[in-house]
C-alpha cells in the first residue's frame, strides 16, 4: 500500500477537485437516516455518519434497473453509464461491494455491473461504531482493497491509503496537496485504530455458526421470531449482501417494451413460489430462517454473506437484531 | 456479450400432446448459432417472449438429433399461456443451454433407470433418446407414472417401445391412476408392463443390478421421497441417484437468487450447480428436496 497525507487545509480543494473523476455522491443526512446523495460542496456532507440506509449497492444494482429495450423485435442493451465517484465509504460497505463482485463479476459476467463498477471511483473514509456495528467480528472492519483512496482521520488532515492505479492517478493530479506521511501520523492512525476496536459493542459469536445452524434447523427460535417478524423485506432491501432481483417486461407504447429488473426480497411469498402454486418456502418461518442461513453461509474463499454494517437491525420495524438471534439460536442448542 | 440477451428461434412445429402440454420443435434463425448450439440432457433453456417475459423450460429432445430442439411446455400461468398461442412459423428468443445436465459419459456401459413421474417425463425424453441413440448404455428401464391415458406425454413413442423397447435393451414400463378403456386396453396388450398404480408400483418384481445401475428421477416434488426408498431399499448408493428438480427462475445463472437451496453450510443454486442433483447431495443439502 502507498500512504500519502491530506493536510485539513488542502481538505476542501481535494474534495472539489474530484468532480473532474465523475458526479461526487456522498453520505448526506436527511432528517434521522443518511443517504448517498449528489453534492456540490464538502459543507453537505456528514463526514461523520454511521450507516445509510441503503448501501452503496444502490449505485450498481439499481431497486429498478432497465435491461433491455424491445426496438423492431429485438432486445437492445441499454447502455448509459455514469462516471461516478463515491465519496465516503465505509470498510464494511466496501466488503458488501466485494460480496456482489463475486455474483455479478462471475461468469457469466454481468454487464451492468460491470461498467458500473468500472465507471466508479470508491473513496473509503474511517468511522467509529455505534451500538448496531458488528464487522470486526466478521473481519469487514478494515478494508485492504476494493477502493481507490481511503482516507483515516488524523488530528491535523488525513492519512490517506492508495488502493489502486486509478487512486494513484488521482493523488498524482493532486500532488500539491499531498504530504509524506510522518511517525506522528502514522501514531495518530494507530491510536485512532485502537480506540476505534474498542469501541465496538455488539459481538457475533461466529465459531462454528454454519455448522451450529444446520443443526438447529428446528430450533424453536426461528418458530418465536415468526411471530414477531413482519416479512416486510426492510433487512433485504437495506443488506449491502442481498442482491435477489426480480424481472418484469413493460410495454411504453404499442412498439416498444422494456425489460426491468427490481428488487426482491426472500421474504417475499413469491419469492419461492412456483408454477401450480407450489411454493418451496410457503411460511414465515421457512423464510425467516432462509434470510439467516443465505446470511450465515460459510463458503470457505469468501467468508460470511454478511459484513456487520447494522443496517438490517436499526431499519427493522419490529426490533429484530440480527447478532440477537444468531445468539438465541446457538443459546437454545446448548 | 451481454449474457441476458436471447436468440430468435422459429418454430418449425407444434404438435399437441395432451389437453395441457405442447410439443414445440424449434430452430436458429441465424445459421451460425444452430450449429453451435448442443447441449446434455437434463439442461434447460430460458424462453423469451418478447414484451411478456421469460420462463425456464427443459430441452425434451436429444443433442444427438441436430439442427433442431425440443420444448415439452405444460400450459399452467400467464407465460406459459402465451406460448400456447403461438404458431408454427412465429419467433420466440432462447438463451442457454443452462444447468449441469446428466452425467451422460460418467454413465456409460451401465443400466439407466429412468424414473418419470407426468411432466418429468420431458427432460428424461432427452436421455432416453439421447441412451438409444448412442448405444452406449446396457439396459435401459423406464418406469412411467401418470395420471390418465390422456395425460401421457409422448404417447406414441411410449407405445412404440412397449411394442419394440426389448429389441434396443429397453424395457419400459408404465404406471395410470385413473381407469379408462383406452388404459384396460394397453394394460391387455403389455401385461405386465402396464398397470393401474402409481410409479413405485413398478419397480415390484424387478431385480436391480445395484452394482450397474444409475437412477435418474423426475417428477413432482412429491415423488421423490418415494421413488428414493424403493432405490434405497434395493440398496443403490445415494451417489448412483440422480435427480432433476425445479425452482422458481429468474436469471438461470447464478444472479438473481430465487433458486438457492440449502443452509449455511451449504448453498447451492439449482440453475448453476444443478438442476441435477445426486441424493448425496440431497442428504447434504437441506432443503433440495
Ligand atoms: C429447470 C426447469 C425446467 C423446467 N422445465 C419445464 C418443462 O420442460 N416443461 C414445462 O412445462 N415446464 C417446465 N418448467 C416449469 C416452467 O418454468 C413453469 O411452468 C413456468 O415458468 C410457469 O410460468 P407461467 O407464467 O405460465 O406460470 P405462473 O403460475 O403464471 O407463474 C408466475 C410466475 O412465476 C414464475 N414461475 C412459475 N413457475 C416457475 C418455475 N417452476 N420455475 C421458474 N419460474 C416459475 C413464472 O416465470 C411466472 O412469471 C421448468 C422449470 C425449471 C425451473
Ligand atoms: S445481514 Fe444485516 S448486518 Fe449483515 S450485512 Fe446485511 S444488513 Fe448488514
Ligand atoms: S426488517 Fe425485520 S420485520 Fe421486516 S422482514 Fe426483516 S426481520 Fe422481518
Ligand atoms: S435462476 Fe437466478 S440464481 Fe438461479
Amino acid at each position: 500500500m502507498r500512504y500519502v497525507k491530506l493536510p485539513s487545509e488542502n481538505f476542501e480543494e481535494f474534495f472539489n477537485s474530484l468532480k473532474s473523476w465523475g458526479t461526487v455522491y456522498a453520505p448526506v443526512k436527511q432528517g434521522n437516516i443518511y443517504s448517498f446523495k449528489q453534492v456540490n460542496t464538502l459543507g453537505e456532507v456528514s463526514l461523520n455518519y454511521t450507516r445509510t440506509m441503503l448501501p452503496p449497492k444502490k449505485f450498481f444494482v439499481h431497486p429498478k434497473d432497465t435491461l433491455l429495450k424491445l426496438k423492431n423485435g429485438r432486445w437492445e442493451e441499454s447502455k448509459e453509464v455514469e462516471k461516478i465517484v463515491l465519496f465516503g465509504v465505509h470498510s464494511c460497505d466496501i466488503h458488501g461491494l466485494q460480496i456482489l463482485d463475486k455474483v455479478y463479476l462471475a461468469e457469466p459476467i454481468d454487464p451492468y455491473y460491470k461498467n458500473r463498477r468500472e465507471n466508479a471511483v470508491i473513496i473509503g473514509i474511517s468511522c467509529m461504531p455505534d451500538e448496531y456495528c458488528f464487522c470486526k467480528s466478521l473481519g469487514t472492519h478494515f478494508a485492504m482493497h476494493g477502493f481507490d483512496l481511503f482516507l483515516h482521520e488524523l488530528p491535523d488532515g488525513w492519512l490517506v491509503r492508495v488502493g489502486s492505479v486509478k487512486g494513484h492517478e488521482i493523488a498524482w493530479a493532486n500532488e500539491s496537496l499531498f504530504e509524506e506521511v510522518t511517525e506522528e501520523d502514522l501514531k495518530h492512525f494507530k491510536e485512532f485504530e485502537d480506540k476505534r476496536s474498542a469501541s465496538f459493542k455488539k459481538h457475533l459469536n461466529k465459531e462454528g455458526l454454519a455448522d451450529m445452524l444446520d443443526l438447529a434447523f428446528d430450533s424453536p427460535v426461528w418458530k418465536k421470531y415468526e411471530r414477531i417478524c413482519l416479512g416486510c423485506g426492510n433487512c433485504n432491501m437495506v443488506c449491502p449482501t442481498c442482491r435477489c432481483y426480480e424481472v418484469c417486461d413493460y410495454w411504453i407504447n404499442a412498439y416498444e417494451s422494456v425489460r426491468v429488473r427490481r428488487y426482491d426480497s426472500c421474504f417475499m411469498e413469491t419469492h419461492g413460489l412456483v408454477a401450480g402454486g407450489h411454493n418451496f418456502r410457503p411460511t414465515r418461518l421457512d423464510r425467516f430462517r432462509h434470510r439467516y442461513y443465505c446470511k450465515s453461509y460459510f463458503d470457505p474463499s469468501a467468508g460470511f454473506n454478511c459484513v456487520g454494517c447494522g443496517r438490517c437491525d436499526e431499519f427493522c420495524p419490529a426490533k429484530i437484531e440480527h447478532v440477537k438471534v444468531l445468539d438465541e439460536v446457538r443459546e437454545e442448542l446448548k | 456479450m451481454n449474457p441476458f440477451q436471447t436468440y430468435d428461434a422459429r418454430i418449425l412445429e407444434i404438435k399437441e400432446l395432451t389437453p395441457r402440454e405442447k410439443l414445440f420443435t424449434l430452430r436458429f434463425v441465424d445459421p451460425e448459432i444452430n450449429k453451435e448450439f448442443t447441449y446434455k440432457p437434463g439442461q434447460f433453456v430460458i424462453v423469451d417472449i418478447r414484451g411478456f417475459g421469460e420462463f425456464p423450460i427443459s430441452l425434451c429432445s436429444s443433442p444427438t438429433r441436430t439442427g433442431y430442439f425440443q420444448l415439452c411446455v405444460r400450459r399452467v400461468g400467464r407465460m406459459t399461456k402465451y406460448m400456447h398461442k403461438l404458431k408454427e412459423g412465429d419467433i420466440i428468443g432462447i438463451r442457454g443451454p443452462y444447468g449441469n445436465g446428466f452425467p451422460m459419459e460418467e454413465m456409460e456401459d451401465s443400466n439407466l433407470l429412468l424414473v418419470a413421474g407426468g411432466l418429468g417425463m420431458a427432460p428424461l425424453r432427452s436421455v432416453l433418446w439421447y441412451a438409444l441413440d448412442s448405444g452406449k448404455y446396457k439396459q435401459i428401464y423406464l418406469f412411467y407414472g401418470t395420471k390418465s391415458y390422456e395425460d401421457i406425454l409422448f404417447r406414441d413413442e411410449i407405445i412404440h417401445l412397449l411394442k419394440h423397447g426389448e429389441a434396443m435393451n429397453c424395457r419400459v414400463k408404465l404406471a395410470y391412476e385413473v381407469e379408462s378403456p383406452s388404459c384396460i386396453y394397453l394394460e391387455k396388450g403389455f401385461a405386465p408392463k402396464v398397470c393401474k398404480g402409481v410409479v413405485t408400483d413398478l419397480f415390484r418384481g424387478e431385480e436391480l443390478d445395484v452394482e450397474n445401475t444409475y437412477a435418474l428421477i423426475c417428477g413432482p416434488p412429491v415423488m421423490y421421497k418415494f421413488v428414493i426408498k424403493e432405490l434405497l431399499d434395493r440398496k443403490l448408493t445415494p451417489g448412483r441417484i440422480y435427480m432433476t428438480l425445479e425452482r422458481r427462475m429468474r436469471c438461470g445463472i447464478g444472479k438473481c437468487g430465487h433458486c438457492i437451496v440449502g443452509t449455511s453450510t451449504s448453498i447451492k443454486y439449482i440453475c448453476k450447480d444443478g438442476p441435477v442433483f445426486t441424493y448425496w447431495e440431497a442428504l447434504s443439502t437441506r432443503g433440495l428436496i
